[in-house]
């Protein structure tokens, strides 16, 4: 099986830190969009993961 | 402010037919290809997957649920950015096996027709919420834009007629879009384009609204934020926590819906086979997504802000109804429209195809009419299908009686679809799991599913009995809707999972869980076909599918291919009959195909070959240049190594299969047979080009593993090769490797040194021969000078008697040296004749005799007169003037040599004794070497005894030496020879 190590890596941290994240999502003094910052910070995460590449062609 | 009905019907038919427009500019290519197969183009048409719950029912998530709305987004954002733990491996297993829906997949991995059809019903009916939800949408949004909205909250009758009309339009543009391909084969350009236009759409819409709602309501971005502060309540509520358990169900059943749901799986795996859109989809449908939510806390708010009344779903809707804009209303209603379209059409295609290819087609195929292809029957099997799943959708709704709230159709659609994710999980990843367990889970999980959340929404029927048992196993007692969802998944997957371990895995569920593994290839075997060639293909598939289309389907795997249709390739058949199954199950689904291959294009039954065939699998690896890593990396270059190696020894090499199938060829055995590798790798042997086959098949058959000398005619050109063979025991099933030596230019320096040999011994012979010639002429001579003056008749006759008996004996000298001289200058083939053993000794000792300076040894010829040996007689005088020399030259004056011969039924021994010096032991392994000698310089080329031993495996015989044979100071060399018996034959008794 091929080992996505970045992608496990990076599912492993996000569920060490969901409570504290959900925690900083959640402050009442933030700012509504906040969550959608973080959203965002997602998808450029994707971005750079994609360009790095993976291979499933066989 | 409101619009007429008719002005809306307008509206709705000039939308859509501006959409098909799309579509026909995109098929036609007026569109540039630059854009319709632009990645960007594919991600927005995955933006499917935002229908009418992201235009209207998210906003009611959202004042429901808080920032939980976003989970909505974030099941499908987290399902592509990990696409390479799920999307990836399906996007592989579509692309080769042509398959376009879950329920193929699932088919395809279950190998069972009864998978594809339960998943199929199953399907439709989980779906029936979520096609009431678009439908619902759009004529809720056209009731409210068409009139009074107290009129609208109390007029259901009016609800279905809208509702109705809207449902004969899209039914009308599902036909036009959905069958104008004959299969999935192909990318569908037009529908791609249009939904991504669609998505554009909506997005776009909607973001407009949001500027709106901040800069027309709230004054501003900082307008805003005053508003919240001034209404602290609302970003309470907003990050209000709802129940963890609640959360992660949300997230989960929304997970799940991105790859479950039939609209989102076409326009990921049936419209795209590359790997490269997916991998842009990977950030760029996130990036959509995160647009698409944007502005719905804003509108929301704003409608909050305004006070109007209409139901939080409409929300974007009553925006432009509260600020009296015609243009607004109108922006949300295409909002609405085009994510409503949008999830109809591509869910309708989608079930369309798999009611087909699962509920029809597998149990009853089309009959082939003669004036009609299997093509045009499927299309209108679609076009049929169409109107009645949407008229399905339509009596679902009716049957709601607008009584339901857009986010509870939604939630029911998405906890129905969870079910089918424990299957599609299991495909890559649990080689174990087997057909019974995927239906019993789904039976179980289903049911309850059908029982505790769908039942409600359509009858009086309520599930409150069962929502403490349910509190109870899930432990969530806040949410009955996420309680019933958990049991229900959960009894799905522990039934799937206890009945696939307690149940048996067939062999054809193994096979298939190994091809669907992330880390397997499909491992074709070398199992022979019955049919022998590709042009017999079609033939084979005409009763199943018609001529028509059976030459059709076979041409079009040729032509994907490159292969011609005289194609006898055993290797090339196995590709071509899996492309078709491929083709076919493109056009008629997984489980058809499978039917129509195995009884049309069967393999043959007890000679199958389980080895792999690894000449496919290497190059499917070599095509794909798959990027290993560590140890895989390391064997990958290991591999490569060893077959550069084999590729580039100077020696040819082939590797023959255990069935006779070419495995390896290698350049050297380009160059020796002038024959491509390509062209006869997984042929069979005996099928390569003349004359290798019969060489190579019949060496391959041979029980010996060394052919020393084998001579090859290529276009009039003779070439001689060594052959050598091993059998590959270990883990190469019986294959045979076959190593073929070109030996041409050591037999001809060979042949040049014999006929060198024979000019030295010629030319040794010389002296003796014009001391012989010479005593004939003189006598001539002396006769002539007699006959000038003889008168007497009878003297006369006598003297010319003399004369003609002087010019036999030197016509004899001449011709014994001829023969000797003329005994091959090339070398030509050797032709095994009858010869008579005692006189071609006694010629060799003619020979030999004529050297007048050579010791006086004794020549004795026991040989029986009547033994016939098969040789070539002049190559075998060679062998007996050599042998005879050399024992001549071991010899003193006084030398003795025998040559006796001994016959048994099928050979005749022959034996060259003399009593000379003898050869020491030591030296008795070289004497056949070229070059060796142990005469003195000048007086021997070293050549003798390695021409008689190459004569002799010419004629097929053996030469042996042994030494010493005497006791004493002479011990004597005895060479033995061994030649097959001869006789002449009837003809020539005859």
């Amino acid at each position: 099986m091929y080992i996505h190590r970045a992608l496990l890596l990076a599912i492993g941290i996000i569920l060490v830190f969901l409570p504290s994240i959900a925690q900083w999502l959640t402050d009442s003094d933030t700012a509504w969009y906040r969550p959608f910052q973080l959203w965002f910070l997602l998808v450029l995460a994707a971005y750079w993961n994609q360009r790095s590449g993976f291979s499933d062609e066989l | 402010m409101s619009y007429s009905l008719t002005q809306i019907m307008v509206f709705v038919i000039a939308y859509l037919s501006g959409l098909f427009a799309v579509a026909h500019l995109a098929d036609s290519g007026a569109i540039s290809r630059r854009i319709t197969h632009h990645p960007a183009v594919y991600v927005l048409s995955l933006g499917v997957f935002a229908g009418a719950m992201a235009t209207n029912g998210v906003i009611a998530l959202a004042q429901q649920y808080g920032y939980n709305f976003l989970l909505y987004y974030m099941g499908a954002v987290v399902m592509f950015a990990a696409a390479a733990l799920v999307l990836m491996p399906l996007l592989r297993l579509c692309r080769v096996y042509q398959l376009a829906s879950l329920a193929d997949v699932l088919t395809f991995r279950f190998r069972s027709p009864w998978v594809g059809a339960a998943i199929t019903i199953a399907m439709c009916v989980t779906l029936l919420p979520l096609l009431a939800l678009q439908i619902q949408a759009v004529a809720g949004t056209v009731n409210l834009l068409a009139g009074d909205s107290t009129v609208v909250t109390t007029g259901p009758e009016r609800h279905n007629q809208l509702a109705l009309f809207f449902c004969i339009i899209i039914t009308a543009f599902s036909i036009l879009f959905g069958t104008r391909h004959r299969s999935y084969q192909e990318r569908n350009t037009g529908l791609v384009t249009a939904i991504a236009f669609e998505s554009v759409v909506k997005l776009s819409a909607l973001l407009i609204l949001m500027f709106v709602a901040l800069y027309q309501v709230f004054g501003g971005f900082g307008g805003l934020e005053h508003w919240l502060t001034d209404n602290p309540h609302l970003g309470r509520q907003l990050r209000e926590s709802v129940d963890g358990d609640v959360a992660r169900t949300l997230l989960l059943v929304f997970f799940a819906g991105a790859v479950c749901m039939p609209h989102i799986f076409h326009m990921a795996f049936a419209e795209n086979h590359d790997s490269a859109e997916m991998r842009a989809a990977t950030w760029g449908l996130p990036l959509y997504l995160l647009l698409l939510a944007l502005p719905v806390l804003p509108i929301a708010w704003a409608c909050l802000k305004l006070g109007h009344s209409v139901p939080a779903e409409f929300s974007s809707l009553a925006l432009g109804l509260a600020l009296e804009s015609t243009a607004l209303s109108a922006l949300a209603f295409v909002a609405s429209l085009s994510a409503a379209s949008a999830t109809i059409i591509v869910t309708t295609l989608a079930l369309a195809n798999m009611c087909l290819t699962h509920l029809v087609v597998p149990f009853r195929l089309p009959k082939t009419a003669m004036n009609q292809s299997l093509y045009t029957q499927l299309l209108w099997g679609r076009r049929i299908l169409i109107p009645v799943l949407i008229l399905g959708g339509y009596s679902f709704y009716s049957a709601l009686g607008n009584e339901q709230q857009l986010t509870e159709l939604a939630l029911v659609a998405f906890a129905g679809t969870l079910h089918f994710l424990p299957g599609l999980i299991a495909t890559p990843y649990w080689p174990k799991a087997n057909r019974l367990g995927l239906l019993a889970g789904l039976a179980g999980g289903l049911s309850i599913w059908f029982i505790a959340l769908l039942m409600p929404l359509i009858s009086n029927f309520q599930a409150d009995a069962l929502h403490p048992l349910f509190g109870a196993l899930s432990g969530v007692t806040q949410n009955a809707w996420a309680a019933a969802t958990l049991v229900s998944i959960f009894v799905n997957s522990g039934l799937f999972v206890l009945v696939s371990l307690v149940t048996r895995t067939t062999k054809s569920e193994r096979v298939a869980a190994e091809i669907c593994s992330m880390d397997a290839r499909a491992r074709p075997t070398k199992q022979s076909l019955a049919v022998v060639r590709a042009a017999d293909f079609s033939t084979q598939l005409a009763p199943a599918l018609g001529a028509k289309t059976a030459k059709s389907e076979v041409d079009l795997a040729l032509e994907e291919l490159q292969f011609s249709a005289d194609e006898d390739r055993p290797y090339a058949l196995r590709r071509l009959r899996a492309r078709i199954e491929a083709n076919l199950s493109g056009l008629l689904g997984p489980a058809a195909a499978n039917r129509i291959i195995e009884s049309g294009l069967p393999f043959q039954p007890g000679i199958d070959d389980d080895g792999d065939d690894l000449y496919s699998m290497e190059r499917d690896i070599d095509q794909a240049q798959p990027r290993f890593t560590g140890l895989a990396a390391d064997l990958d270059d290991l591999r490569r190594h060893h077959r550069e190696t084999l590729d580039k020894l100077p020696i040819g090499a082939c590797s023959i299969g255990a069935n006779g199938e070419l495995l390896m060829w290698n350049r050297s055995m380009e160059q020796i047979t002038q024959i491509e590798a390509d062209r006869v790798l997984g042929s069979l042997l005996g099928s390569i080009p003349a004359p290798w086959n019969q060489i190579l098949a019949g060496f391959h058959a041979a029980d010996e593993d060394t052919a020393p000398k084998t001579e090859v005619t290529t276009n009039s050109t003779v070439r001689w090769i060594s052959l050598h063979k091993a059998a590959i025991e270990e883990g190469g099933k019986g294959d045979t490797i076959i190593l073929v030596e070109d030996i041409t230019d050591y037999e001809v320096l060979e042949s040049e040194l014999l006929h060198s040999e024979r000019l030295a011994s010629i030319g040794r012979l010389a002296a003796g021969v014009a001391h012989e010639i010479g005593n004939p002429v003189t006598g001539i001579a002396c006769l002539a000078q007699n006959l000038e003056y003889e008168t007497d008749p009878g003297e006369i006759r006598h003297m010319a008697q003399d004369i003609l008996k002087q010019t036999a004996r030197v016509t004899r000298i001449v011709e014994s040296l001829m023969n000797f001289s003329h005994t091959g200058s090339s070398a030509g083939e050797v032709e095994l004749l009858p010869a008579n053993l005692a006189d071609c000794v006694d010629e060799a000792i003619h020979l030999l005799s004529l050297d007048r300076d050579a010791k006086p040894v004794s020549f004795n010829n026991h040989c029986d007169r009547e033994l016939l040996v098969s040789a070539d007689s002049q190559r075998l005088l060679q062998v007996f003037v050599n042998l005879l020399g050399n024992a001549r030259d071991a010899c003193d004056e006084y030398g003795e040599i025998h040559i006796r011969a001994r016959a048994d039924a099928n050979h005749i021994n022959i034996d060259v004794e003399d009593n000379g010096c003898g050869i020491p032991a030591e030296l008795q392994q070289q004497v056949f070497e070229p070059f060796f000698t142990t005469k003195d310089p000048g007086v021997g080329t070293g050549l003798g005894l390695s021409l008689v031993y190459s004569i002799m495996e010419d004629m097929q015989g053996k030469v042996m030496v042994a030494s010493p044979i005497l006791d004493g100071p002479q011990p004597g060399t005895r060479v033995s020879l061994q030649l097959d018996r001869a006789s002449y034959g009837t003809s020539f008794q005859t």
